[in-house]
């Protein structure tokens, strides 16, 4: 197993109401697994997915991660943790537009300790990998969408996590770019990469292998 | 990971040209500030480091308390010397010396003559005993032994034996003032560090017995203080300096004067350490073309340049804070992948470094363009080669780490700690930046330059009034020229007063000793002695010319007469000392008799006060002399001018300088003009207008520039809002009033924290003038609104652009 949420609650306190995102949530996810998180607006799905990427935290309720109690961990403690096993891929790709592809793929090899030839080696492979090569001199502003999300997804492997998070990782493409990067995930998923996606779309929520729906915070 | 923040600094610099610009030329204007005015400071802090025995190194002075206070002088009565070295175990080395101003010097090998050398002293071997020259040929113990030897510097040396070794010069004779013949024994080394000490020719103290200097030495006893014979002394390791004090005074007491105790005066020897000598005021050092540093001048520079990389800085803070959102996703980016707080402050702090150290490349470039600005303050030996002595490349690392710290450190803690959620999902946008810090970071810089603006009108009006106000006596259309001491003959003298009164421009001539105003004065301690009242003691300023003088500098008598001939002295006093003497009538005063060294001078008349010297001193007991009683020779022509103006003023001099060179073929002709000499009385006053003429302009540019980042950023922030607003109907001005009220309020808070600042430190400098200038309202209204306009200038011009804006494509974009 992957990975565990038991009871886990969330709120905000507004105007002295509490105002719940996440209601008594239990979610296992096990090795190899290809899960999508439905729901509407509003539902808590962001957040849920941030929880399990540990860059959010919650009020109540235990999370275990790799048979490691991530709510009683010190922030040091679980940002290396995310750091070694997490992968990220966002909506709007978040690549940084100061740097070259090859530059952002290099990125969180730096703050891995890698030395520089083994970066070298690594970037080489990802940019082999996902053929973009002949792109690694351009900054993001001169790729297209698809492309830039095609950099994200490289940069969310290059330090080959364990699970991947995708916050709608097709929410800013058209449908055949999108269909582009479902395909990628698909592949990924059966090398053995664990992926947790959010997604609005139906089509999308079927490329995995389990969907998750929530409403107002509450898994139906 | 270096290379890869270097990278992204560098391209973040380059994509946010206009910041970037704003931030480096506002540190670099505080940067090249700091780095000249540190030069300055260490040029004069380091004078005479580097004698082995510095800290052991004295110069014996003078200081004479009497009850009007104290007077210093550089010299010591001569037997001091002897009186020393026979006396103390304590002292490793006694050095009495003569200072004199030969007037030629000549070569008898080459037969040239070298005219009016400088820094020429007679001494003996305890000089060299006390400073360890080296010793180029000769040496220190035979050098001066006898009379009519001389050692010369390796300058003058190269000087009056060019290309000639060192060794052969030795045993060839100069002759001094044509009777002096000098044979040259040694040639020293010229000290290569800043010093005080700097002499170049040394003349065997013995020969002073038989040259001009005799009646220095001969007529010299313990009651005689001349400033040309001085002392220096140099204690043993293991002496205490207070015990060589206590001697010291020991012998003051000795050797008192008894008439001078009478009076209240009494006499005291002052060891004044070397390492002291290059500021103390009292004494003065041996230079006397360059001005003497002043500490305190020192000090306010300091604090200019304290203040401007203070501005500086905040801009910095500034503008990266109010960036701040724009790296945020960066920031977030770059902690979801695994960066850390400390290593995201690194980053920035590092970023920060860079910015500075391009400043700091500007500013050196900068700084060799303010050496020429500002090279009225700036010694002469002062030049940018300093910037390679090791002291000052650490310094100048030491401050750019410091700046970096200071305008790094806040951007960089506020930056790392955002939320990487939060930023991501862009919800640090706006709301809860710091702005806060930012308007009080603003509104110090506004302080700062609204100070500055207020004191630099202040200043400027004070010099203004001081050049204005009556000195009492005519300052316009007056010239003095002073014949050369050695060529007066009474016979050139009337000579030359015939040619010039010839010259029909000329008014009236004069034959006299200094102007009304002058930098040089001389006085005499007189005493009157009333039946009724206790006798009046005091210092009487004396002033000597002929029966044109008063007419020329049109100075008025209010009772008795002018001096009636040249055999007896006379006085005319002036009002303050007829009311010193208690007369309330200048009537009164006639007739009375004012005792001053043993003579008895009748007052003939009373004249109207008129100021002595600059208006920073009141008026001071004074008196008309006239010839003073002697046949004596005076050496300044006053020239009183009709009808001369601006044309023809030229023509004039030259028929003066023909009529000069007719009789004195070989001097210089230097023409002073009396509205000049007064002015050079404000040299330091004007010095300051100068500096914060400066110091006020870059406090502007600085903060003009943290302004103008500031509100493009609050314009950019607010483009949504702007378009908004427009779309619902707003209009231009409407729009304008509300982008630039929140920097305005700034600007006028800052104005009512400045304005009593600067009241105050003007009224403190002030304080140092008898004659003040109002501190009018209106000059701080007038600076509050300079300011306002500068501010809305700015404002203007850059909220008039993004309300002018089409408001569907900020809509959209947003």
């Amino acid at each position: 197993m992957l990975l565990e949420l038991n009871n886990i609650y969330k709120w905000v306190q507004s105007g002295g109401q509490k105002i719940f995102l996440l209601k008594d949530i239990n979610l296992k996810v096990e090795e190899g697994e290809f899960i999508s998180i439905m729901g509407p607006s509003g539902s808590g799905k962001s957040t849920l997915l941030n929880i399990i990427g540990m860059l959010d935290v919650f009020n109540e309720g235990e999370y275990n991660f790799l048979d490691e109690p991530v709510h009683s961990l010190k922030e040091k403690h679980r940002s290396n943790l995310y750091k070694q096993y997490i992968g990220f891929v966002f909506q709007a790709y978040h690549l940084l537009d100061e740097l070259t592809v090859y530059e952002n793929l290099e990125m969180p090899l730096l703050y891995k300790k890698y030395s520089s030839s083994e970066r070298k080696a690594l970037v080489a492979d990802m940019l082999d990998k996902f053929n973009i090569v002949g792109k690694q001199n351009l900054f993001p502003s001169q790729l297209s969408g698809g492309q830039q999300q095609l950099v994200g997804i490289a940069r969310a492997l290059i330090s080959s996590p364990k699970l991947i998070l995708a916050d709608e990782p097709t929410g800013n493409l058209n449908s055949k770019q999108g269909e582009e990067i479902m395909e990628i995930f698909k592949e990924l998923n059966k090398d053995g990469v664990t992926i947790v996606q959010v997604t609005h779309s139906e089509k999308n929520a079927t490329y995995g292998s389990r969907t998750i729906n929530l409403l107002d915070g509450r898994k139906i | 990971m270096i290379k890869n923040y270097f990278k992204i600094a560098f391209r973040n610099l380059w994509n946010n040209k206009l910041f970037s610009l704003i931030k480096i030329s506002s540190l670099a204007i505080g940067l090249s500030v700091s780095f000249v005015i540190g030069l300055m400071v260490y040029y004069d802090f380091t004078f005479d480091k580097f004698h082995p025995d510095k800290d052991y190194i004295y110069r014996v002075t003078t200081e004479f308390v009497t009850p009007e206070g104290s007077f210093y002088n550089p010299g010591v009565s001569f037997p001091l010397g002897d009186a020393l070295k026979q006396n103390s175990a304590s002292l490793a080395a006694v050095a009495p010396f003569l200072t004199t101003y030969p007037l030629h010097i000549k070569n008898t090998v080459t037969d040239k003559t070298f005219k009016n050398p400088d820094y020429v002293i007679y001494a003996d071997k305890g000089f060299f005993n006390v400073f360890k020259y080296r010793w180029l040929a000769g040496s220190k113990e035979s050098a001066l032994e006898s009379p009519n030897q001389l050692v010369l510097s390796e300058k003058r040396a190269k000087k009056y034996f060019p290309n000639t070794n060192y060794t052969d010069i030795i045993g060839a004779h100069m002759v001094y003032n044509d009777t002096i013949n000098m044979q040259v024994t040694g040639v020293v080394a010229n000290f290569t560090e800043r010093t005080d000490i700097v002499f170049e020719e040394f003349i065997s103290l013995k020969t002073a017995h038989q040259s001009d200097m005799t009646s220095a030495v001969l007529s010299s006893n313990w009651n005689g203080t001349n400033s040309a014979s001085q002392l220096f002394i140099k204690t043993s390791k293991n002496a205490n300096a207070k015990n060589v004090q206590l001697a010291l005074n020991k012998l003051a007491k000795e050797h008192k004067d008894p008439n001078e105790a009478e009076f209240g005066n009494e006499r005291k020897f002052y060891m004044q350490p070397l390492q002291k000598m290059h500021f103390d005021t009292n004494y003065y050092t041996f230079d006397f073309d360059s001005e003497l540093a002043s500490k305190s001048v020192l000090i306010s520079l300091g604090c200019v340049a304290l203040f401007l990389l203070l501005l500086g800085s905040i801009n910095f803070i500034n503008l990266n804070t109010a960036q701040a959102t724009q790296r945020a996703k960066e920031i977030g980016v770059r902690k979801t992948l695994g960066g850390s707080k400390k290593q995201l402050i690194y980053q920035f702090l590092g970023e920060t470094f860079l910015l500075t150290t391009c400043a700091a490349i500007v500013s050196i470039v900068l700084s060799f363009w303010l050496l020429n600005i500002f090279s009225d303050y700036i010694p002469a030996g002062l030049s940018s080669e300093l910037f390679a002595e090791p002291t000052v490349i650490i310094f100048v690392v030491l401050l750019l780490l410091a700046v970096t710290f200071l305008s790094g450190f806040y951007p960089a803690v506020v930056l790392s700690h955002f939320k990487p959620i939060a930023v991501l999902k862009n919800q640090i946008i706006a709301t809860n930046d710091k702005t806060s810090l930012r308007k009080y970071l603003t509104v110090f810089q506004f302080i700062i330059a609204q100070v500055f603006i207020i004191a630099t009108l202040l200043v400027g009006k004070q010099i203004s009034f001081l050049l204005q106000k009556d000195m009492g006596f005519k300052t316009e259309a007056i010239a003095s020229v002073r014949a050369p001491w050695f060529a007066m003959t009474p016979e050139k003298q009337q000579r030359l007063l015939t040619k010039i009164k010839a010259i029909p421009e000329v008014n009236k001539v004069s034959l006299a000793e200094y102007p009304p105003a002058s930098f040089s004065t001389s006085a005499t301690n007189t005493s009157y002695f009333d039946d009724t009242n206790a006798p009046v003691h005091t210092e009487l300023q004396l002033l000597y010319g002929d029966k044109n003088y008063l007419d020329i500098y049109g100075i008025e008598l209010l009772a008795g007469r002018k001096q009636n001939n040249d055999s007896i002295t006379e006085y005319v006093i002036n009002q303050t000392y007829m009311r010193m003497l208690g007369f309330k009538k200048p009537e009164d005063a006639l007739g009375k008799i004012i005792k001053a060294d043993g003579e008895q001078n009748p007052i003939v008349g009373v004249m109207k006060d008129f100021n002595q010297r600059s208006l920073k001193t009141a008026i001071k007991p004074l008196a008309f002399v006239g010839t003073g009683g002697a046949n004596s020779s005076f050496k300044t022509f006053h020239i009183s001018f009709a009808n001369v103006n601006g044309e023809n003023l030229p023509v004039t001099t030259k028929k003066l300088e023909s009529a000069w060179n007719e009789v004195y073929t070989d001097e210089p002709f230097e023409l002073v003009f009396m509205d000049n000499t007064i002015k050079r009385f404000y040299s330091q006053e004007r010095k300051t207008a100068l500096l914060l003429n400066w110091a006020t302009g870059l406090a502007i540019v600085i903060s003009c520039l943290g302004l103008l980042g500031l509100v493009v950023y609050t314009t950019e922030r607010r483009t949504k809002e702007i378009g908004i607003r427009k779309v619902l109907g707003a209009s231009l001005l409407e729009l304008n009033v509300l982008l630039s009220k929140e920097f305005l309020s700034l600007v006028l808070i800052a104005f009512i924290i400045a304005a009593p600042i600067a009241y105050f430190g003007i009224d403190y400098w002030l304080q140092d003038f008898a004659h003040k200038t109002k501190l009018s309202w209106w000059i701080f209204a007038v600076s509050g609104v300079i300011m306002l306009l500068i501010a809305m200038l700015i404002m203007g011009v850059r909220t008039y652009i993004s309300s002018t804006k089409n408001p569907i494509k900020s809509l959209r974009t947003e």
